[in-house]
């Protein structure tokens, strides 16, 4: 039976891995978008392969945060790193849960303005740098050195919320999630 | 392809864990796994030599020595060194030899201890005081990793073993008890009382030293029979004491090894549940936020979908272009007929004048 951390491993790769290949297809699809990369017949390959990825990535990290949890040594949160890769992950996967609802729901109409490309990419690469820094905290935890210490990030600083203030947040979270779901089916139910 | 070609390169560059691995207890495969064979296949000049006391017995604590010379390391001068029992790979730490890891240098009591040396430092001894369990001979090995400033990091093992030979305790001979565990790790700022328990002892000298090596002594109180306590002052800073006790009863006078205890901060706490709350509103925060801001910069697809105005417009344009005239109908000399109005009259004034309505002008 292999331990929590190998599987903590495996299931931390397949979410970086997928997560990069998200933020490079979002970063490649915004140049062909604007034009700056001029192949607009790769739209429709970069626009999958984002979403598909991001997908992926977002089946696996519930894995890779229950088996975290599990394989952190001492007794549950010991250390502000192991708490600043909670919320960095759980942000990550709320930009990629929102960024795949709204492709599912409104289709190829997020790529019909510029501004509606710029905030569906933007959320997008959002989810992937939210899942890089996680993993990039994860290094400063496991190995003390990572490939961002270089920005110095305060990882040993915990921004934690008084207990109402997160009620508060957990609440009008859930009711602007409940208000857009309904906007965007009372848009579908004209169908 | 650039960005993946220069990634891969840079790893020829790297090192396994250059920043350690932190104290633990790991067989010499953690060591092959994490430097690989490039790092086996190394040479070094090093030189690992095992020492221990003369005479060991059987449930009391000793000292292995690891001396470690001339050396290299990398800029960040970190060393890892082993204490093993066979060089099979696996199933090779002093535990599972039937020995027991009391303290180590570092304030712990594991097998692999890291220590980070000062710049030119080719030179270091490290203690592990440990305890058998059972009658009979038992070979070391010790195991280091280095850096290298201008070589590759090396990885390798002492060439031929230290072996010991456990003889059972005389008898009456003053000693810890056989199930004594030392503490190895104190809070800052509080003082640390230890409780001592004895066997075939009298009386019993507490000494302890910090790192500036003046040793100090501790009065010893009688707690009951072969039991005693003792305080250690509170430590300031992240430091560690070595304390030992001298035993003296009917047997010869025995000196236990120096134990080390480490003090650290208090360990980092935090509400548990507030954390996880505040996890989830963030994930649906972030969700709700990018959702409802994208439906509003979105055009409707269902709108959009069923926007029938250039249609409309084609039509109309069509039905102008087929009619008799764009103009407008004159109106007749007598005003417009009974019952229309002005508009009417501007959508059917010609049918009308045709006559299509029954009027005078056909």
């Amino acid at each position: 039976m292999n331990s929590s951390e190998t599987f903590h491993v495996v299931a931390t790769e397949l979410v970086v891995g997928a997560f990069s290949v998200a933020g490079l297809s979002f970063t490649l699809l915004l140049l062909v978008h604007f034009g700056i990369l001029k192949q607009p017949s790769w739209i429709s390959m970069f626009d999958h392969v984002a979403h598909f990825t991001l997908t992926f990535g977002l089946a696996a990290t519930p894995f890779a945060i229950l088996s975290g949890l599990s394989s952190a040594p001492g007794e549950g949160l010991n250390s502000p790193i192991l708490v600043n890769k909670i919320f960095l992950s759980m942000t990550g996967f709320g930009f990629a849960v929102g960024c795949l609802i709204v492709r599912w729901r409104l289709g190829n109409n997020v790529w019909d303005s510029k501004k509606s490309t710029s905030f569906h990419v933007a959320s997008g690469l959002a989810a992937c740098g939210l899942m890089l820094l996680t993993a990039s905290a994860g290094g400063t935890f496991s190995r003390g050195e990572s490939l961002l210490d270089m920005f110095h990030l305060p990882y040993e600083h915990v921004l934690l919320f008084p207990i109402l203030v997160s009620l508060i947040s957990l609440f009008l979270g859930l009711a602007i999630l409940v208000l857009s779901w309904k906007r965007m089916n009372a848009i579908s139910s004209i169908h | 392809m650039f960005v993946l070609s220069l990634l891969l390169l840079c790893s020829i560059f790297g090192a396994a864990e250059p920043g350690g691995n932190g104290d633990s207890l790991q067989d010499l495969q953690c060591g092959g796994a994490c430097h690989g064979d490039a790092s086996i296949n190394e040479t070094s000049t090093t030189i690992l030599s095992l020492s221990t006391d003369e005479t060991i017995y059987v449930g009391i604590p000793t000292t292995i020595t690891l001396t470690v010379t001339n050396f290299e390391t990398s800029t960040s001068g970190l060393i890892g060194l082993f204490l093993l029992t066979d060089m099979t790979g696996h199933s090779d730490m002093p535990q599972d030899a039937g020995w027991e890891i009391l303290s180590d240098a570092n304030g712990g009591a594991m097998n692999y201890i890291e220590q980070t040396l000062g710049p030119g430092q080719n030179e270091t001894s490290i203690s592990w005081v440990v305890r058998a369990s059972s009658l009979g001979s038992t070979t070391f090995y010790a195991a280091i990793h280095h850096g290298g400033g201008y070589s590759s990091p090396y990885f390798g093992s002492t060439a031929s073993g230290h072996e010991v030979s456990v003889q059972p305790v005389p008898e009456n001979l003053p000693r810890l008890t056989a199930d004594f565990t030392p503490p190895t790790l104190r809070i800052i700022d509080t003082p640390t009382e230890l409780s001592i328990q004895t066997q075939f002892t009298e009386t019993i000298q507490f000494e302890w030293k910090s790192e500036d090596g003046l040793i100090m002594n501790s009065i010893v109180n009688s707690s009951g029979e072969n039991s005693w306590t003792t305080t250690i002052p509170a430590a300031l800073q992240s430091t560690t004491v070595h304390w030992r006790v001298i035993l003296e009863g009917e047997g010869p006078a025995q000196t236990t090894p120096w134990f080390i205890l480490a003090a650290e901060e208090s360990s980092w706490e935090i509400e548990e549940s507030t954390v996880y709350l505040q996890a989830f509103a963030l994930l649906f925060m972030a969700a709700g936020i990018v959702i409802l801001l994208q439906t509003r910069l979105t055009s409707s697809p269902s709108f959009a979908k069923y926007d029938e105005t250039s249609v409309v417009d084609e039509a109309l344009g069509a039905y102008q272009n087929t009619s008799p005239g764009t103009t407008l109908a004159p109106i007749p000399e007598g005003g417009l007929p009974n019952g229309w109005s002005e508009e009417q009259w501007e959508l059917h004034g010609h049918d009308y004048l045709a006559g299509k309505y029954g009027g005078d002008q056909a």
